[in-house]
């Protein structure tokens, strides 16, 4: 079964010079997140698995997939450490 | 946009539990029950108080109880603040805890800074130095002309620990709730201004230094430290996107500085404007 993630429902997004401040509203928190980062949890306004997350960085950069395949994991797991992403089995 | 605070005196409605969502001293916001979402109420804890707020209404129904009414001066200071505050932000212009200044140059500044930071004095030397001044505590932000941001005053005079009043020369109000003495902008000899569109964020804090210094910040830097002083950006999922975009807009817009403040102020306030060229 494919694993798919989207944005938590408390998060606000404002891009700020190819940058990104993410605002937690039901933790209070907020984040600084890259240009990547900022592109990957846009993407994530709808449900999406780490391959299509994949899909959306080599689409924008010209890196490899093996590259892109460890941004996305690694991000990943630092936003679900910070629930600003939450996972469902279905997309 | 007209915003409407509707106020009668009987019995407020209680809203039981600990399910605030925002507090602030003596002031606990709640969201409405499951069925009513978007509704957001607001309890005077002092004495009874309760006002309540429809979903995209700008209209607050408020509800006073005669203890409340007798404690009017605390009751406006610190609910029907508070209430405002969240009426207004339905009407597209968000709380921010700063001052803003015009300066002899025809740029609009606005000093943010945690408490204690600095913000009033330096206000207060501003104004005695022919800026022009808006306030020192408390701003509004919203769209302006030509997709600028614009920063409005509330107008109220401008708090000073005692310690720092006997640099100025005009005689202040004593403002026992504050602990301060208050001085109105033309008290100290300068004119109020009621908005600006600002070129410079000042993010003030008080430094151990002899002279005052300024480093830039970029605009995410500046964005992040402009959540810290609009913390009701947090509140009211609806309205916090449009919140947040306005302080980024702001951010991107103005020139933004970290400025430790130093003695040196005292003699010459004009310094900011070299730091800042």
């Amino acid at each position: 079964m494919t694993t798919y993630y989207r944005q938590h429902p408390g998060l606000r997004l404002t891009g700020v010079e190819d940058e990104g401040i993410v605002l937690h509203l039901d933790t209070r928190r907020y984040f600084s997140v890259n240009e990547t980062g900022l592109l990957i949890l846009d993407a994530l306004r709808n449900p999406q698995s780490a391959e299509q997350l994949v899909g959306v960085l080599l689409e924008r950069y010209n890196v490899t997939a093996e590259f892109a395949r460890d941004c996305v994991a690694q991000f990943l797991t630092s936003c679900q450490d910070s629930e600003l992403v939450v996972q469902n089995d279905a997309a | 946009m007209p915003v409407i605070l509707d106020i009668a005196i009987g019995e407020p409605a209680h809203v039981a539990g600990d399910g605030a969502v925002f507090r602030q001293p003596g002031v606990a916001i709640h969201y409405g029950a499951p069925d009513r979402p978007g509704v957001v109420c607001v309890q005077w804890e002092a004495a009874r108080a309760h006002a309540t707020l429809e979903p995209g209404s700008t209209t607050a129904q408020v509800t006073l109880s005669r203890a409340a009414v007798r404690r009017l001066d605390e009751c406006t200071r610190v609910f029907l603040n508070a209430v405002l505050i969240l009426v207004l932000r339905r009407a597209g212009w968000h709380h921010l805890h700063g001052g803003i200044v015009l300066d002899p140059d025809g740029r609009g500044w606005l000093i943010a800074g945690d408490q204690g930071a600095g913000k009033s004095t330096t206000t207060a030397l501003l104004a005695t130095s022919g800026w022009r001044v808006g306030t020192d505590d408390m701003v509004f932000v919203g769209w302006g002309t030509e997709a600028r941001v614009a920063v409005a005053a509330a107008r109220t005079p401008i708090a000073l620990r005692e310690r720092v009043t006997p640099r100025f020369r005009a005689h202040g109000v004593l403002a026992p709730h504050r602990k301060k003495i208050v001085y109105w902008p033309e008290e100290l000899g300068s004119r109020w201004i009621d908005r600006i569109e600002p070129d410079i964020i000042a993010f003030v804090s008080a430094g151990l230094d002899r002279t005052t210094r300024a480093a830039p910040l970029t605009a995410r830097e500046a964005t992040a430290r402009l959540i810290r002083s609009s913390a009701w950006v947090m509140l009211e999922p609806a309205l916090a996107q449009g919140h947040l975009d306005l302080l980024g807009r702001l951010a991107r817009q103005a020139r933004s500085f970290r400025i430790r403040l130093a003695e040196d102020l005292f003699n010459s306030p004009g310094r900011l404007q070299e730091l800042t060229a």
